[in-house]
């Protein structure tokens, strides 16, 4: 024990005093923040048109009606559609609507039920969805014209003086929307945050030379391996923490509306349980994968196919709800735990499904932590050439 | 005289690979690097390899300090045995070779502490050998000096110390001045010579005929993994000096006298 307690404090040592290293993993947190953040605002403003615009609409055989809806309307001849539409294309004109001569007379001659052949009306509307304001007017004219259509022929109203239908409160929608992103996202940030580690502390130390000078010290493999698989899990802990909080930070600038304050104590303890136990299991595969490569480089692209399984299982966890399934699904590895994280961020889980995860991921994690102890006694795996 | 460290009938053989068999133009999947190999060494000598390149004797000291394990027989390292207690023999061998490194990251004050932790030395006591042995190798210039700014001199000094932080009996050695200059080198072998003369035992490999008459005891010579000659340095040297006697044995050993200096 004290030995794996002297091997972390080295890791640790070596990691924080390392300016580089501790730039590196608070970095992308930062990034996430301001770049989730950015890209929040951006869409917003590249979505919302002005709120107080009032939008600037040409029409052609302009009908009665419409020159009192709630619009800056300018009537034109038919000769102007051309030079409009191209006012559109230039921003100076908003939409162009074009009535069919005599409108009101062609919709109060028209019947359906009559002449089930004959087509109705046409109204033809031109815009430009790439100006936000273009675009605004083109949905709120046809609201619009869908309300009058509705009024001439009323038999039944929707969700009349109904201000929000939707049952589910802020939180379980807020809820959901995370628990689509975040297992994905987190799983991918965890995975990061902990290859690099991995690579540098085993892989590394054995291109080097400097693993073998542990090796012929009194040291058991077993507290070498132990001690180096914690204090990378330690590690990329606190980088896959910070990285995970700067992007629930952001998500509100991300997507407006969301409500990140919704889970509660128990919640986040759950949750950084199962970072840990996946992580632990992510570190010890890092860690074969590390020990069984000769030079950082090959490792680097031996773990290639570890990273694609780990992002194509966050991807699942998008798919399918919490933790209200199949208990055989809480002891499959790594998707265990993203079936977890999506069950405890939906606030939909079962206390036993998450027990199950967090103790069959750790049973893997330690024999993935015996394999590389083995791995460590193996001269062919430590001085290949 | 006491018997602290004892091989008996070792064997080790490598795979070879199919691009390695061609390149020795062979057709056996494997060569033996260590042949029945068996010799003792007493307490308080300096005892030596000695052999051309190849001839096993890294690979003899790499089983010795449990690095890698021999296929057959077996070693005892001051009552441990090495095949199944890997653990005790490393707390109480010192060893040394040059593919051992140092992390560039750290300095050897910190990398000092940090092995003498790993083998549970007391800190007081740490801190005083410490003192002790930074200052007869002038480690005390350099001690807060990352080891990747370290010159390779600097750098052999510092793996010295640290290879001995837990004042081990047996010191195993493996080509003790390869790559060092004449000054280090010497500051090297004196040591060497200090350390036998606290009553520590010392085993060293080296090809170096010189070294190995001025500082072994006794010495066995290795050649293809087979211990030719095994004696102390007074028996082996009776008639003729020690270089004369290594080739008059490798002639007669491998039969192609004429080969003898391209494989030295």
């Amino acid at each position: 024990m004290k030995n794996i307690l002297t091997i972390m404090s080295k890791e640790f040592t070596r990691f924080f005093t390392d300016k580089r290293m501790v730039i590196a993993t608070i970095l992308p947190a930062v990034i996430i923040y301001f770049v989730y953040s950015f890209m929040g605002t951006m869409m917003t403003g590249r979505f919302t048109a002005d709120e107080d615009h009032t939008p600037w609409v040409y029409s052609v055989n302009t009908p009665s009606f419409f020159t009192q809806f709630n619009i800056n309307t300018v009537l034109i001849e038919a000769n102007e559609i051309d030079t409009v539409k191209e006012r559109i294309l230039k921003g100076e004109v908003d939409l162009l609507v074009i009535f069919p001569e005599n409108f009101d007379a062609l919709v109060d001659a028209y019947d359906v039920r009559l002449t089930p052949d004959k087509p109705a009306p046409n109204i033809e509307m031109f815009f430009n969805s790439t100006a936000a304001n273009s675009n605004m007017a083109f949905y709120t004219v046809t609201a619009m014209l869908d309300a009058y259509e509705a009024t001439l022929s009323n038999k039944f109203d929707i969700n009349r003086g109904i201000e929000n239908p939707d049952l589910a409160s802020i939180e379980e929608v807020s809820a959901n929307i995370i628990a689509m992103m975040m297992p994905m996202l987190l799983m991918i940030f965890l995975y990061s945050g902990c290859m690099g580690l991995a690579l540098e502390s085993i892989t590394g130390e054995k291109e080097r030379g400097t693993l073998a000078t542990l090796l012929v010290s009194p040291l058991k493999r077993r507290e070498l391996a132990v001690g180096k698989i914690l204090s990378i899990a330690v590690l990329a802990f606190l980088s896959g923490s910070l990285t995970a909080i700067a992007t629930i930070l952001s998500l509100p600038n991300l997507m407006g509306g969301i409500e990140t304050n919704i889970y509660s104590v128990v919640d986040y303890i759950l949750l950084a349980i199962i970072i840990l136990t996946v992580l632990l299991l992510m570190v010890s595969l890092l860690s074969i994968i590390s020990a069984f490569a000769r030079t950082i480089k090959e490792a680097g692209q031996a773990t290639m196919p570890l990273m694609v399984l780990i992002m194509l299982v966050g991807v699942s966890g998008m798919i399918g709800g919490g933790t209200q399934a199949e208990t055989i699904y809480f002891i499959v590895p790594l998707y265990s735990s993203v079936k977890s994280m999506s069950g405890i961020f939906a606030l939909d889980y079962s206390p036993i499904n998450i027990a199950l995860s967090a103790i069959s991921t750790t049973i893997y994690a330690g024999i993935c932590g015996y394999v590389l102890t083995k791995m460590f006694d193996s001269e062919k795996i430590m001085f290949s050439r | 005289m006491k018997v602290i460290l004892k091989t008996e009938n070792l064997c080790k053989t490598f795979k070879l690979s199919a691009k390695q068999q061609k390149l020795q133009n062979t057709k056996k999947k494997t060569i033996t690097a260590v042949d029945n190999l068996t010799f003792e060494a007493y307490e308080g000598e300096i005892y030596g390899l000695l052999g051309p390149n190849g001839a096993g004797k890294t690979t003899t000291l790499r089983i010795l300090a449990t690095l890698i394990k021999a296929d057959s027989g077996e070693a005892i390292v001051d009552g441990a045995s090495v095949t199944k207690e890997p653990d005790i023999v490393r707390s109480k061998i010192g060893f040394l070779t040059s593919e051992l490194k140092l992390e560039d990251f750290f300095t050897p004050n910190y990398l000092y502490d940090f092995f003498a932790k790993i083998h549970h030395i007391d800190p007081e006591v740490s801190k005083v050998r410490k003192k002790e042995l930074f200052e007869k190798f002038g480690i005390d210039e350099f001690a807060e000096v990352k080891v990747a700014n370290l010159s390779t001199g600097m750098k052999q000094k510092a793996s010295l110390v640290i290879s001995i932080v837990h004042n081990p009996n047996i010191i195993i050695f493996d080509e003790p001045t390869n790559g060092l200059d004449v000054l280090t080198a010497r500051v090297v072998t004196d040591f060497l010579a200090d350390l036998r003369n606290q009553g520590k035992t010392i085993i060293v490999s080296t090809h170096i005929f010189s070294l190995v008459e001025r500082l072994c005891d006794r010495a066995g010579i290795i050649i293809d993994g087979k211990m030719i000659a095994n004696d102390t340095l007074e028996n082996l040297t009776a008639e003729k000096p020690l270089e004369d006697v290594f080739f008059d044995l490798y002639a007669a050993t491998v039969g192609e006298a004429e080969k003898i200096g391209g494989t030295l």
